[in-house]
């Protein structure tokens, strides 16, 4: 029984017309990419620094002074609420001996004082004071803290290393009329957890970018939703796939008694599994009547979501580093950084949020955690993505591999990694 | 030995699939004429199709066993249409969960209630056969702790007792009940078949503690329900029989 989807004509905001397919052959994915110090510095120098990257949410700097200092490869940047409410984006290093001036995190300060000589910067990275300022008879550096262009979009505040970059939006294309519908703005922050993981960062994002891998490494979720029924949009650089949840897999028998995962669907839009008499992959449309009814007096505002947002998983890479399960009640998203230096090494940045009710006062925001992998848990399903990926960066540098052999499941990763060759080599012009 | 069953007429509930499935497959292959329900029309239809081609008679519709109107409805209608009841099969179950307190009441309309009002709608039938028998397909999970503590376990406990007062009540009508519970049967589809993709250690597990190591299947139970069910067992009223391999480890005196 095949999937009913949301169809043209169908109330939608967020576009939901099939993009066609790429055509990007099928030629095997070399794996140096993965683990080659080279091909890092090229991404580096030619992607990293070209792309607008994630740096923190708005609400993480409410007030003047509020500031987030990111970090990214070997640079780290200070994002900082200004006394205008506006937000400004710096390199966070004193232009004096080259110290940096605040450790990653976090904080509220009056200015930016280096811990070496105290040079002194303010909020809008202008020197507020330098000690024995005499004694420099070549004056002081012509600027204070180098800025770097910053917006904001979808809640989130966004940088670029590249001075010259493009705007955000033209960057981010398709994102916001996608996704704007969701309203991040009226969801809250539930987890901040950063865990190294022994890979590249590109194995991540490629771990989340297909739904091949249910049936080998997430068995459980055949019982929760339809890993074969997907509908995958590639767009110019970034991308897309929708996945039924609250269904099972035609790879498994539709049992007669709703499986566990799915029941807990049902509770969490408050429904009572009890008390329902249809079969199971009938679950996920009851769902969506469900909330379409009671979502209001519940306190949630569905009103922009079509009824398959309601219970699917619309899962969108923001290249060339966010990936999002974006949820009508929830939004769980990976920020994945490079290691300064290290190809075989990553951080992967864990963020969740919930939709607010209406009127419901945002609670505190999490602090932030380290983990090293395996030192905790990060639940069933991403503890089994993770214990994966070590074997996968082993397996990389192995003389037996040759690199990645793609199938149409996996079409997201081999768009990925063309956008990637068009950075680093020019478009089309990939060896 | 022949079972006694060619010609009789039974009612099975819930036996579009798993258990109740096998059971009417293998109450037809011994020439017994059949009469079941479902909650989806189609399921029901392309049983019908399976029991029909073995060359019984074959009658059957989509009921929702929590309407108890229209359930009670369907087992006179069923009986009238078979000619006669000769065997009554309580098999539906409203399954397993620990929800909410909507749990109690589904497993009390299903589990229970499902088997009272079977069984008051067709004693008039049974009582005409003169070789009556009524098996009240329940679970090991009523006589040993198992998993969690469920409305599932305990109302299905109900129905031993149920079924042992109905065997002496209704003896004098030639009508004799007993109570089957099966233990841990590997179903496509069921229970067992979910946990063994999504909880392979834990369904190993239970494998290894079981005597013969493995599970029961459906036809193992199926063939011990239609010796109970069968002017066979004639002599058995007011039993509770365990199909469980050995795997429970209470003893029975």
């Amino acid at each position: 029984m095949p999937i009913k989807r949301v169809k043209p004509g169908d109330f939608t905001r967020t576009p939901i017309e099939k993009a066609p397919d790429p055509q990007l052959g099928h030629a095997i994915i070399a794996k140096e990419r993965y683990t080659s110090p080279d091909f890092m510095k090229l991404e580096w120098e030619r992607m990293w620094k070209r792309s607008w990257l994630m740096g923190c949410r708005e609400d993480d700097i409410p007030e003047p002074g509020d500031y987030v200092c990111t970090e990214i490869g070997r640079e780290a940047i200070l994002i900082v609420r200004q006394a205008d409410m506006s937000i400004r984006a710096f390199y966070n290093v004193c232009q004096h001996r080259g110290n940096r001036l605040v450790p990653p995190g976090i904080g509220k300060l009056k200015s930016f004082k280096c811990a070496y000589h105290h040079w002194e910067y303010g909020l809008d990275g202008d020197f507020v004071r330098i000690p024995d300022k005499e004694t420099f008879p070549q004056g002081t550096p012509c600027q204070g803290l180098p800025e770097v262009p910053c917006d904001t979009w979808g809640s989130f505040v966004w940088y670029n290393l590249n001075k010259d970059a493009e705007p955000l939006r033209e960057f981010l294309g398709v994102i916001p009329e996608h996704l704007d519908p969701y309203h991040f703005d009226r969801m809250a922050m539930t987890r901040d957890w950063t865990i190294e993981w022994d890979c590249n960062w590109k194995a991540s994002v490629d771990a989340f970018n297909e739904s091949y891998h249910v049936q080998g490494i997430h068995p459980q979720l055949l019982y929760y939703l339809d890993d074969l029924d997907i509908q995958i949009d590639c767009y110019d650089r970034h991308s897309r796939y929708l996945v039924p949840f609250a269904t099972t897999s035609p790879r498994v028998k539709e049992t007669s008694d709703i499986p566990p995962l799915i029941r807990l669907i049902m509770k969490q839009a408050g429904m009572d599994p009890a008390d329902f008499d249809g079969k199971t992959r009938e679950v996920r449309l009851a769902v969506q009547k469900w909330k379409r009814e009671n979502g209001a007096s519940q306190g949630y505002d569905y009103s922009d979501l079509n009824d398959d947002q309601l219970t699917d998983d619309y899962h969108y890479l923001i290249f060339p580093n966010i990936t999002l399960n974006v949820h009508a009640d929830d939004l769980m998203l990976f920020r994945q950084r490079p290691h300064p230096t290290d190809p075989n090494k990553m951080y992967y940045d864990l963020q969740n949020f919930r939709l607010l009710k209406q009127g419901e006062e945002k609670p505190e925001r999490p602090e932030h955690r380290f983990y090293r992998h395996g030192e905790k848990s990060l639940g069933q399903v991403l503890d089994q993505d993770a214990y994966n990926l070590p074997g996968v960066q082993l397996g990389m540098q192995s003389e037996g591999f040759p690199g990645l052999w793609l199938g149409d499941q996996e079409l997201r990763i081999r768009h990925f990694h063309k956008v990637i060759d068009d950075y680093v080599y020019g478009v089309g012009e990939a060896p | 030995m022949d079972l006694g069953l060619k010609g009789k007429k039974a009612v099975v509930t819930g036996a579009t699939k798993g258990i109740g499935r096998r059971i009417v497959e293998t109450l037809a292959d011994e020439g017994v004429d059949i009469a079941i329900c479902s909650r989806t029309a189609e399921e029901v239809e392309e049983t019908l199709a399976v029991l029909r081609a073995k060359g019984i008679n074959a009658v059957g519709e989509a009921v929702n066993v929590r309407d108890g109107e229209a359930y009670k409805a369907w087992i006179s209608r069923a009986g009238e249409q078979l000619g006669g009841i000769d065997i009554l099969i309580p098999n539906v179950s409203g399954g397993a969960g620990m929800d909410s307190e909507k749990n109690w009441q589904r497993n009390f309309e299903v589990d229970v209630m499902g088997s009272v009002r079977a069984v008051e709608t067709a004693v008039p039938f049974l009582k005409k056969s003169g070789e009556g028998s009524v098996v009240f397909i329940v679970s090991t999970n009523a006589i040993e702790t198992f998993a969690a503590p469920m409305a599932y376990n305990a109302l299905k406990a109900s129905l031993i007792t149920y079924s042992k007062q109905l065997g002496q009540f209704h003896g004098k009508r030639r009508i004799r009940f007993n109570a089957l519970s099966p233990g841990t049967i590997f179903v496509e589809g069921g229970a067992w078949d979910m946990i063994k993709t999504s909880q392979p250690d834990f369904y190993n597990a239970t494998i290894a503690a079981h005597p013969f190591g493995r599970m029961g299947s459906a036809e193992e139970v199926a063939k011990a329900v239609a010796f109970l069910a069968s002017p066979a067992a004639s002599w058995i009223n007011g039993t509770h029989l365990i199909v469980d391999g050995g795997y429970t480890k209470g003893v029975h005196f």
